[in-house]
């Protein structure tokens, strides 16, 4: 596989309502991820973080060729750990759970190609801007999507349906764990977008397709976005990683130095 | 000093761990929860107090703490209550002053702590490691049995060490009761297997700082009520009309698939063709074989179509469908005129057919 030049860039904010932010998120190119959390009592943050230290730990012995089965990996050993979290604490308080939304991005090698393999649970999002246009890639595992799909609702009537908060699939659920996973080609994908639903819940597609696309830098935009979520309510969380693939290369890879110098080069000339 | 503890029922909270105990109000709840975590990892006092000072001390008006070393009692007191502590060279009151920050005390060699949070109820019960619910707690040997021990034991009143072991524990709850009893009338009308999965309401936040919302939340949705629902399996990939769900992986291919380009394909799971063929929705176990062929003259779509293996009446040979693309597949079966593929609608393969994308590209379907 060819080296993939990719940059990036993440923003969370707590917002303005609630007092703890339960999401994590992990920027380790060529593997990114955005996790939600659910649960009082610290159930959320340490779920969503339980995700990304997977994920944080497959980065070391990631293999582009096999993707899939790592992402599964990841996920299995992120599902047992939140389980087993769970368990421990509903010992001291019953019916209590702690689980987490996931979707993930990484660069995989298909028989030699690079693409991008993205995964999700849950009601986070994955999008992307494809020839100039935003386009959600993630189908949301939740009750209202259903509704949707099966034709019973409108996207506007999910947006104030009683059950639009109840989600078919997360990290955590005893049930266990069913990701969708997606595979792009690497040109199909401008930009691409992760993001918790304090994101989406806040601001319209139009908004978030506006910023994407008149904001360059992905440090900027990625900020835009979750500040925008903020100024529009906050009433959730509200986190944002923006991944830009700047073109194939010979022989860099990514590599946060550089991007550091980028930044550095952009300040000169106001320092 | 025995480290043997008693209590009367309260509303406080004790949070008695290996080498510390906190006492607190009712209303500090949330701090209960988090040093409880501390507490029960055997945290001494200097621990346990940096995490109960973290909050700030304005909104911690009352807190009393009390650590056992080897043979010194530490003890520090906060607001309302007062702590009366026997040692070999007497007996002490300890308690706050009106406008100080707290009283501490270091005494070596004390035989009992009884420290009075609300009321003067009589410490009838074993305070052993965990959360329970207080109004006074008493550390050691009781400060009037060990100078009137020979008189205090015909009186029916329980000495604590035969105690301790006769009566049965009265505090089987480690948990504050309140938000133990929050989840339950949820969960328990529905049979379990269908009742979603409570994740807590955004109200329980134990936070360090505060009881209360920055923001007075009226607002009813995205502010963390995301709930587990009931999964539905397979709404996902819709079966084709008419059709029975096709396996989505097969031990044997039932087709190969060679392409003009050269390519060859087995079709042991699904196959999808295009310029910049896009695949949705697999799972990890199953995830599609994507062939990307060349259309200089664009006129194959980035997805094109899809060959999978056939289920029932299908069962053992591969099915095309033409995934909606913008010039259309022809398709030549054997003995039969070419026809033109509907979006949609899968057509059984049999070996020798052709199947023409535009472009010049053509696939040809063999026999596994």
């Amino acid at each position: 596989m060819k080296n993939v030049d990719l940059h990036h860039g993440a923003a969370t904010d707590v917002g303005l309502v609630r007092k703890v932010n339960e999401d994590s998120y992990l920027v380790a190119p060529p593997i990114f991820v955005v996790a939600d959390g659910m649960g009082g009592h610290s159930g959320g943050d340490v779920a969503s973080q339980m995700v990304v230290e997977e994920f944080q730990r497959l980065v070391e012995v990631y293999d582009p060729t096999r993707g899939a089965e790592h992402v599964a990996d990841a996920f299995a050993r992120a599902q047992a750990r939140i389980v087993d979290y769970g368990n421990a604490h509903r010992a001291l308080q019953p019916g209590w759970h702690a689980g987490t939304t996931a979707v993930v991005a990484v660069l995989v090698d298909d028989h030699g190609v690079a693409k991008w393999l993205l995964a999700n649970l849950g009601d986070s999002r994955i999008y992307r801007i494809t020839e100039g246009c935003l386009e959600q890639v993630s189908v949301d595992h939740s009750v209202v999507q259903e509704l949707i799909d099966a034709g019973r609702i409108t996207e506007q009537e999910a947006a104030v349906h009683p059950e639009r908060h109840v989600i078919t699939r997360a990290l955590g659920s005893p049930e266990g764990i069913e990701p969708d996973f997606f595979l792009l080609p690497l040109g199909s994908v401008e930009r691409l977008l992760l993001c918790s639903d304090g994101i989406t819940g806040m601001i319209d597609d139009a908004v978030i397709e506006d910023i994407l696309e008149t904001v360059a830098d992905p440090r900027d935009a990625a900020d835009r976005l979750v500040r925008a979520a903020v100024a529009a309510g906050g009433r959730d969380n509200a986190t944002a990683v923006v991944v830009d693939v700047v073109g194939l290369v010979k022989d860099a890879t990514y590599d946060s130095q550089r991007q550091l110098q980028s930044l550095e080069s952009k300040l000169g000339g106001r320092l | 000093m025995s480290t043997e503890a008693r209590f009367a029922t309260g509303d406080w909270y004790a949070v008695v761990g290996d080498h510390a105990t906190v006492l607190l109000p009712g209303s500090q709840r949330g701090r209960v929860a988090q040093l409880w975590d501390l507490a029960d990892s055997g945290a001494d006092l200097d621990a346990v107090l940096d995490a109960l000072l973290a909050g700030g001390l304005s909104s911690l008006d009352h807190f009393a703490l009390v650590a056992h070393g080897d043979d010194t009692t530490r003890l520090i007191v906060r607001g309302a209550p007062s702590a009366a502590v026997s040692s070999g060279s007497g007996e002490e009151i300890v308690s706050a002053t009106a406008g100080t920050t707290w009283a501490e005390r270091v005494v070596t060699g004390v035989t009992s702590v009884r420290v009075t949070l609300t009321g003067d109820g009589a410490v009838e019960h074993v305070l052993t490691p965990g959360l329970a619910r207080v109004s006074a707690v008493e550390f050691g040997a009781p400060a009037h049995a060990t100078a009137t021990e020979a008189q205090a034991e015909p009186e029916a009143r329980p000495e604590p060490e035969p105690v301790a072991a006769s009566v049965p524990d009265p505090e089987p709850e480690p948990e504050p009761e309140p938000e133990a009893v929050e989840p339950e009338p949820q969960a328990a009308p529905e049979p379990v297997a269908a009742a979603p999965l409570h994740f807590g309401e955004p109200g329980d936040d134990p936070t360090p700082t505060g009881e209360t919302p920055v923001v007075q939340d009226d607002w009813s949705d995205r502010d963390g009520q995301t709930q587990v629902g009931v999964p539905v399996p397979d709404f996902d990939r819709p079966p084709i009309p008419g059709q029975e769900m096709a396996p989505s992986v097969v031990s044997q291919p039932v087709a190969s698939l060679v392409f003009s380009t050269g390519d060859v394909v087995a079709v042991d799971r699904a196959v999808l063709v295009g310029r910049a063929p896009e695949a949705r929705r697999f799972a990890s176990h199953d995830q599609p074989h994507v062939v990307t062929v060349a259309s200089p003259q664009q006129e194959i779509s980035s997805t094109h179509l899809e060959i999978r293996p056939g289920a029932g009446a299908d069962h053992g040979s591969a099915i095309v469908t033409d995934l909606g693309s913008t010039n259309g597949t022809v398709l030549a079966q054997p003995g039969l005129d070419p026809e033109e593929l509907t979006p949609g609608i899968a057509v059984s393969l049999i070996p020798g057919a052709v199947l023409d994308l535009g472009d010049g590209v053509t696939i040809q379907v063999t026999n596994a």
